[in-house]
């Protein structure tokens, strides 16, 4: 058992080098967000015909795409869509994962098994065939597209806070406040709510990174934009038409992608770090043996302890 | 894409004496008859999820095949008849269903080809990137973890985890890219792009698959070998490795029959996780190298919104990932019964 858990704050995760440097780098990206397409120091969309695939220099620092658009401004300017929609993601997984996660831990068996095989069902489709098999259904957008990928991400959320609820419901404490008359929504408001809340954390800085690499991908794949639009995928997928002019293109947008989902991830690990929100061990994707479900698959700790 | 992780469950406790023998058959019963009673469901909810994206898309397809003009509703209601598309949604789907595990997944809207057909096409594309893939990348991290954990606080530990943690920041596609312009721009060692059979040859066939499935299995290594240090890591703490130390053993076999044993199922987890991305990892693949495979199919079919394509490579591929779910945890089962019966 993992005994108790110290409610944590923010400063105690500053503390460690590697979260200082993953917020210094999800504040620049958060600043890019909001006043990316203002601080563009160029127009993005400004074609140059004279100034095609141009390494970087003082007037470009990041050098010009294969119209001779400046890339650094496409770059900062198209932070906005691929950021907001990923949040986005992010935002219908957790509430769609989350509450759930928490209500079938007190709604009884069967509220429990019949949520329990929708989540499962969710997991078997591979987030790019969904989502692309939805915009054939509803229409191409980036916006509409990310509804798909926020209902994928629900499972994650789904197990992890079922799992970590499943683990105080049973303590004594809640035992005593049920017994002292407390109702269900008193119990999950004061004792569960603030020990979930790390492990909600963690996995919704997990899932952002998840979330990023998907519309990154959907936008290369041109799902959901129009080409003069910049997003981050985009860039890199006409950065790949013109390789042989231009190796190094990719790299750019390619790094900014990574270092954001390094910079989400290592947050991640931060917080689980601090708050002990889970020596993580691992289920299954599907459960095929229900009998474990309550148990929460937890066979490999058993079989190395 | 990612490894999701589950926290620690309250229940190590449940390891307790074997039950007798004669219990043991209804154990075995009543787990087979649980693993039915959430197959079944999975099974149904996917297929039912799959087929309803069709009904959801609001689009007519009377309307759509006929043209604008000659959908006149006589005609329509006519073309929904010979479709199925006049009964309610349920029994729709039954038939849907039904014909689908018969092999029949309908016909595409605009080109009349079959559906399993164009699949059956396209599939053996992503099939030969998914597993040489899934090859490479247990190879790689199933080397890289085991040595990185012996060897542990070592310069090559560290450099497998410095290693790891930057490629798990990249996805399949940019790993692609990078991999082109390394080994096909640069130096021209393999083909950039195109697909040659395994009927046309098995080195070109190995040639043109090799870089995509390497950019496919670099994120899926590195999550195998990240999971198989850390279990090996703490499997090598225990006290039965100290005793088979004690009593004598080879190292060499203690590794191998007590360390590794114990130490893959967290990674076997791992790749069942992974398994599903590494399809859509695919799709990344073909698009990067210009394969023709199901996700170019996909691409199209969304396009142009032929409903039957979409839905029949969506069962397609649940379905797929069911079976190797069920694989790996019969795999999982089969590791830990034999340590429940051996110790």
């Amino acid at each position: 058992m993992s005994g108790r858990r110290p409610v944590i704050g923010p400063g105690s995760i500053l503390r460690l080098p590697s979260a200082r440097i993953a917020v210094g780098v999800l504040v620049v990206i958060a600043i890019l967000t909001v006043f990316g397409s203002t601080l563009a120091p160029q127009n993005p969309l400004a074609i140059n015909a004279n100034a095609l695939f141009q390494g970087p220099s003082a007037h470009h620092l990041l050098g010009t795409d294969y119209l001779g658009r400046d890339v650094l401004s496409r770059l900062m300017a198209g932070t906005r869509l691929s950021v907001l929609t990923a949040l986005e993601a992010v935002g219908i997984g957790l509430v769609l994962g989350a509450i759930p996660g928490i209500a079938t831990v007190f709604m009884g068996r069967w509220f429990d098994f019949a949520v329990n095989r929708v989540s499962d069902a969710l997991m078997t489709f591979p987030y790019i065939f969904f989502v692309v098999a939805v915009t054939a259904a509803l229409g191409n957008g980036l916006v509409q597209a990310m509804f798909p990928v926020g209902i994928l991400l629900a499972p994650a959320f789904f197990r992890v806070t079922r799992a970590a609820t499943l683990e105080h419901a049973r303590a004594q404490y809640v035992e005593a406040a049920e017994l002292l008359g407390g109702s269900k929504l008193h119990v999950i408001r004061v004792h569960v709510l603030r020990k979930v809340l790390p492990n909600i954390v963690v996995t919704t800085a997990a899932m952002a990174a998840a979330a990023l690499l998907t519309v990154s991908f959907l936008t290369f794949l041109g799902i959901g934009v129009q080409p003069p639009t910049p997003t981050w995928g985009g860039i890199l997928s006409s950065d790949l038409d013109y390789l042989s002019q231009a190796p190094w293109a990719p790299f750019i947008p390619g790094a900014l992608i990574a270092i954001t989902v390094g910079a989400l991830n290592a947050l991640a690990d931060a917080v689980r770090d601090r708050s002990g929100a889970g020596t993580l061990v691992l289920a299954p994707l599907i459960h095929f043996d229900p009998s474990l479900e309550r148990a929460d698959g937890d066979r490999q700790s058993q079989s190395v302890a | 894409m990612t490894v999701i992780s589950l926290t620690r469950g309250g229940a190590a406790d449940a390891a307790g004496a074997p039950p007798p023998r004669r219990r043991r058959g209804r154990i075995a019963l009543a787990r087979i008859g649980g693993g039915l009673a959430v197959l079944v469901p999975i099974v149904f909810l996917s297929s039912f999820i799959t087929y309803c994206l069709g009904a959801l898309s609001n689009s007519n397809p009377a309307a759509t095949i006929l043209g604008q003009d000659a959908a006149t509703p006589a005609a329509v209601a006519r073309f929904d008849k010979a479709l199925g598309l006049d009964h309610p949604l349920l029994v729709q789907y039954w038939n849907w269903l039904v014909q689908a595990v018969h092999g029949n997944l309908g016909r595409s809207y605009f080109t009349q080809i079959p559906v399993s057909q164009s699949i059956s096409q396209r599939l053996p594309v992503d099939l030969s990137i998914a597993i040489l893939a899934v090859i490479l990348a247990v190879l790689i991290g199933g080397t890289a973890g085991p040595v990185a954990a012996i060897r542990r606080g070592g310069w090559f530990d560290r450099g497998v985890t410095a290693v790891c943690s930057v490629v798990s920041t990249l996805p399949a596609f940019v790993v692609g890219i990078i991999l082109v312009v390394l080994f096909a721009v640069s130096v021209h060692a393999f083909p950039a792009n195109g697909y040659s059979g395994p009927s046309s040859g098995i080195p070109q066939w190995l040639q043109h698959i090799f870089l995509p499935s390497l950019a496919l299995s670099l994120q899926v290594a590195s999550d195998i070998a990240r999971q198989l240090r850390t279990s090996l890591v703490q499997v090598l703490e225990q006290n039965y490795i100290v005793g088979a130390k004690v009593r004598g053993l080879p190292y060499r076999r203690i590794l191998v029959r007590h360390a590794l044993r114990n130490a893959t199922g967290p990674a076997l987890v791992t790749l069942g996780y992974d398994f599903p991305q590494m399809l859509a990892g695919a799709v990344a693949a073909e698009a990067v190298f210009s394969l023709p495979g199901v996700g170019q199919l996909l691409l199209e079919s969304a396009e142009t919104r032929d409903i039957p394509v979409v839905q029949g490579l969506l069962l397609v591929i649940s379905t797929f990932v069911i079976v190797v779910n069920l694989v790996i945890n019969t795999t999982l089962n089969w590791l830990y019964r034999a340590d429940e019966v051996g110790t």
